[in-house]
């Protein structure tokens, strides 16, 4: 028989769940209503604790100060798993006392590690292929549809190369956006935004249109490795693909 | 008025230059600057950890980012560009060369800066890959690109990515103090024998690339000395304050007649000499017609080969004499390392629960992240055929060449391994082709611990793997 923990989804019911559910061996954590419970399961709704997760995670610092990123990374995808993955992980370590993540014989971790990579993958690709288009009162403004929650994570990459101007991140599918004065950095609740694009815009993105197009060798075409770098799905907010044949 | 939340009531830097009104391109001289460019492979914006000002714009990032990808594959880092494409030079190879009837552009260095700092907050780009035409003369040139640099370094803070073309024949003292703003420099070799530079590029002589080269590399060290006799510490990989991501170059395949053993010993050379970071392939174009140039393209094959070679050379330790094969070419059938392990089965197979780290990173097939993940989880427990797969550690190659707890589960003979790597390298190799150009696709997972214990376990080939150099 297993007991199902529920969470609130945050980083801090999760930790909450894991100090609740650690002594017991047949614990699955979760924050989705999407999952198949069994016949013979029971129920418990974690509330998140400050104080719990205060420990958990003064805990995990002191074993291996690695994997609190891991773990924040874990949380971010939306696989139905990921408090179940992050847990067993959790497990694993503190068994173990200290890092564990080269165990790669070892199912979870390799799934701990699979999760985490994605997100660190996506985070790097998002570094590059976001845009920013300038409004006429001088943000700068950058729509996303991320697989994982990773804007939070793109903030202080771009805080600290964009200094002089506002800029937004915004993720449109969560309806999150990342906003930075040029000095702080935080991340709200945004459902939708308006946009009043600056007077340079236009000229900006035509001649980077131009620049994409030229710099190609149409001698070397190579359409396939084009897509596997440069997935079609970050394709929606590139200009330079807006009016592009394949 | 209202305020918003983004406005302090000061004025931002555009406001201060007074928006739209810098010079801009247009799109005619973009169009002709960047066709005159594109050619150059080099396009990474790796290897400088360069940090920003208080009030400066960008930095660049150890690992490098790709902004885009265009049809060829290849991605977009730096915005690849030429001052000028009116040349005095008269190289055959070269499309801009004097004698050739294109139309001619140039731009202003403050064009050139209102271009990248546009780009650049507009996150299309990571920085600057400059470079020109012999405009009416070298040393008229180069100070025509340091004033280029140095505005962007010091007048709009741009502390973003730059990448130097140094142009050969120039001043000594110009070329340090352009080193001084750039992050990387890097001269072109383009062809691998002085001979066949003579007939193609006679404006150029190998002194004239190399001698730059050796001076850049002499000041990186003495930069990197002086660091050392100052804080007793070495200087961290990308932190320097001398051209930080070091310098590289580019020679073109194809267009003459050496072979690869020529073009990799020179390669060799270069990395051992002037600590060179990185040397790139250019499989030859025709975008000339002369009778002294080949009228087909060469191979893209013979181009991969090349930098899987090279590869090898940078992060494997080998060296070029064990790579090439009796006649002086890489084979075409197999990778080179599948080639060498073939003509060396002596060393073969190796336990994967005992090998170090020098003989698993020397089993085809087997990468360096491979290598690691293996080092890393063998601690734990024996492994298996069946966890290497798990492990994502791909067998189609390694599993001739290795035993895992003694059991071996590769052909029987050397020739079925010959017959079945043959088959494995057609079924991935069209898609495996030109894997390596433009992008920068190695990028080593390794934690801070593992690098730590790899380093201690094996310290010459760890270092080399970890660092891409030697």
């Amino acid at each position: 028989m297993r007991t199902v923990y529920f969470t609130d989804g945050t980083a801090e019911g999760f930790f909450s769940a894991v100090f609740d559910a650690y002594g017991d061996k047949g614990a699955f954590l979760t924050s989705s209503d999407a999952f198949q419970a069994a016949l013979d399961d029971s129920f418990v709704r974690v509330p998140p604790s400050p104080e719990k997760a205060a420990r958990v995670v003064k805990k995990l610092e002191a074993l291996d100060r690695g994997c609190l990123w891991e773990i924040d990374c874990i949380l971010r995808t939306p696989e139905a798993d990921r408090e179940q993955a992050a847990f067993l992980y959790i497990r694993l370590l503190t068994e173990h006392k200290g890092p564990v993540r080269g165990m790669l014989s070892r199912p979870e971790v390799r799934r701990a590690r699979e999760l985490a990579e994605r997100v660190g993958q996506e985070r790097h690709r998002l570094t590059g292929f976001l845009r920013f288009r300038e409004t006429a009162d001088g943000v700068f403004y950058a729509p996303c549809t991320p697989d994982n929650d990773v804007v939070e994570l793109l903030m202080p990459h771009f805080a600290a190369r964009f200094k002089t101007f506002p800029f937004v991140i915004h993720d449109l599918k969560r309806k999150l956006a990342g906003l930075c004065d040029g000095r702080n950095w935080t991340v709200v609740p945004a459902p939708e935004a308006e946009l009043v694009l600056s007077e340079n815009e236009d000229e900006f993105e035509a001649l980077w249109k131009k620049y994409y197009r030229t710099v190609n060798i149409p001698s070397r075409r190579n359409i396939r490795q084009m897509k596997g770098y440069m997935p079609v799905r970050y394709w929606k907010f590139l200009p330079e693909k807006q009016d592009d044949s394949p | 008025m209202e305020r918003k939340w983004y406005d302090k009531g000061e004025k931002t830097a555009r406001e201060e230059r007074g928006a739209g009104e810098g010079a801009m391109i247009d799109e005619e001289r973009l169009k002709i600057l960047t066709d005159g460019a594109k050619y150059d492979v080099s396009c990474s914006s790796s290897g400088s950890g360069r940090k920003n000002t208080r009030d400066g714009l960008g930095n660049a990032s150890m690992a490098g980012i790709c902004h885009s990808f265009t049809q060829d594959g290849r991605c977009i880092s730096l915005l690849k560009m030429l001052m000028s494409n009116d040349c005095v030079f008269d190289c055959v190879y070269c499309p801009n060369r004097r004698s050739a009837d294109v139309p001619r552009a140039s731009v202003s260095p403050e064009e050139m800066c209102e271009l990248v700092t546009g780009f650049y907050r507009r996150n299309y780009i990571e920085g600057l890959f400059l470079s020109s035409a012999v405009l009416k003369s070298p040393d008229y040139t180069m100070e025509l690109l340091l004033e280029t640099i140095r505005k962007l370094r010091t007048e709009y803070r741009f502390n973003g990515y730059i990448h130097l073309k140094g142009i050969p024949h120039a001043d000594r003292a110009l070329t340090e103090r352009a080193a001084a703003y750039a992050d990387r420099m890097s001269y072109n070799v383009e062809l691998p024998s002085e001979r066949s530079l003579r007939l193609l590029a006679p404006q150029k002589t190998k002194e004239s690339v190399f001698a730059p080269m050796r001076q850049l590399a002499e000041e990186k060290r003495e930069f990197a000395l002086e660091y050392k006799r100052r804080t007793g510490k070495e200087e961290g990989r990308g932190r320097g304050k001398f051209l930080p991501a070091g310098q590289t170059t580019q020679m073109i395949v194809g267009a003459s007649p050496e072979t690869d053993g020529q073009i990799l010993r020179l390669t060799q050379f270069m990395y051992r000499k002037y600590d060179l970071k990185r040397v790139y392939y250019s499989s030859y174009v025709p975008v000339v017609r002369d009778p002294l140039l080949p009228d087909v393209q060469a191979g893209l094959l013979r181009e991969h080969r090349l930098y899987q070679a090279d590869w090898l050379l940078r992060f494997y330790g080998f060296s070029c004499e064990e790579i090439v094969a009796e006649d002086g070419n890489l084979s075409p059938e197999y990778d080179p390392k599948c080639a060498w392990a073939l003509r060396n089965p002596q060393f073969f197979p190796v336990e994967v629960n005992r090998a170090g780290v020098e003989e698993l990173l020397r089993v085809p097939g087997i990468g360096a992240k491979g290598a690691y993940k293996i080092v890393a989880a063998r601690r734990y427990a024996a492994l298996t055929f069946e966890d290497l797969a798990k492990m994502r550690i791909v067998l189609k190659r390694a599993k001739h060449f290795i035993t895992c707890g003694g059991k071996f589960c590769g052909a029987k003979t050397l020739e079925r391994a010959r017959g079945e790597l043959i088959l494995a390298e057609r079924a991935d190799g069209a898609r495996q082709l030109s894997l390596f150009d433009g992008a920068e696709p190695l990028t080593l997972a390794a934690s801070p611990e593992e690098k730590q214990f790899l380093l201690k376990s094996s310290p010459e080939a760890a270092r080399a793997a970890l660092t891409g150099q030697f």
